[in-house]
């Protein structure tokens, strides 16, 4: 299982720091296998989300088992369907309904174990649920 | 040949974030369906926010319990995570 690529994370926000930020956190959690690209802001660096900057997210991240991409909130979700509708990538591509942070904490777990796009996905929506207390 | 297996370990330091994640990732590679126990609560160890919301610290019994064909190697594989993992923190 270690041999194969793993599924790629992509983090879409508002806020570069925050896509950063929580990038670095899952990251660190995850034990560094997955690749977890950072879609934060607007192209000039203003808060706000940019369907080239996540499009370039999404080609980095695909390492040929797919990627998983999570938004923050309201128009990431309305970038990332645009990009998914105007644009066909490699590998599967699915968007997330799930808690940013813990969801990317989660997805970024799964995938460094070796699971699928579906597995991924799957964790990240799970995390819906899990009580922090 | 689908079996069981338990075995406990202390902590030798609180079950942060980071050790929650290895436990996760080594967890999900056996087959076995794999639980943490510490005190009343249990968790899937294959889940890295139900290991964390474990809120387990320093001085507390954990418990690794699987079930399944490779309950004996998760056993041995999670007990030496929590065993190396825990002292560092993070």
């Amino acid at each position: 299982m270690s041999d194969e690529a793993r599924v790629g994370i992509v983090l879409v926000s508002h806020s570069a720091a925050l896509a950063q930020g929580t990038a670095e956190v899952a990251g660190q959690i995850g034990g560094g296998s997955v690749v977890i690209a950072a879609a934060g802001g607007t192209d000039d660096g203003g808060i706000g989300t940019s369907i080239a900057r996540v499009r370039r997210a999404v080609q980095y991240a695909d390492a040929g088992a797919g990627v998983v991409i999570l938004p923050d909130l309201g128009s990431s979700v309305l970038t990332v369907r645009a990009l998914l509708a105007e644009e066909e990538f490699d590998g599967p591509v699915a968007l997330a309904d799930a808690p940013f942070v813990e969801g990317a904490v989660a997805a970024t777990v799964t995938a460094a174990a070796g699971g699928d796009v579906k597995a991924v996905l799957q964790a990240a929506e799970e995390a819906r649920h899990a009580r922090k207390l | 040949m689908p079996g069981s297996c338990e075995a406990a370990i202390t902590l030798t330091g609180d079950l942060h974030a980071r050790p929650a994640g290895s436990l996760a990732v080594m967890a999900a590679k056996f087959q076995s369906v794999v639980e943490l126990t510490v005190g009343v609560h249990t968790a899937d160890a294959k889940s890295v926010l139900a290991v964390m919301g474990l809120g387990a610290t320093r001085g507390q019994q954990i418990t690794v319990r699987a079930a399944g064909p490779d309950a004996a190697e998760a056993v041995t594989a999670l007990i030496g995570v929590l065993a190396e993992a825990t002292p560092v923190g993070g």
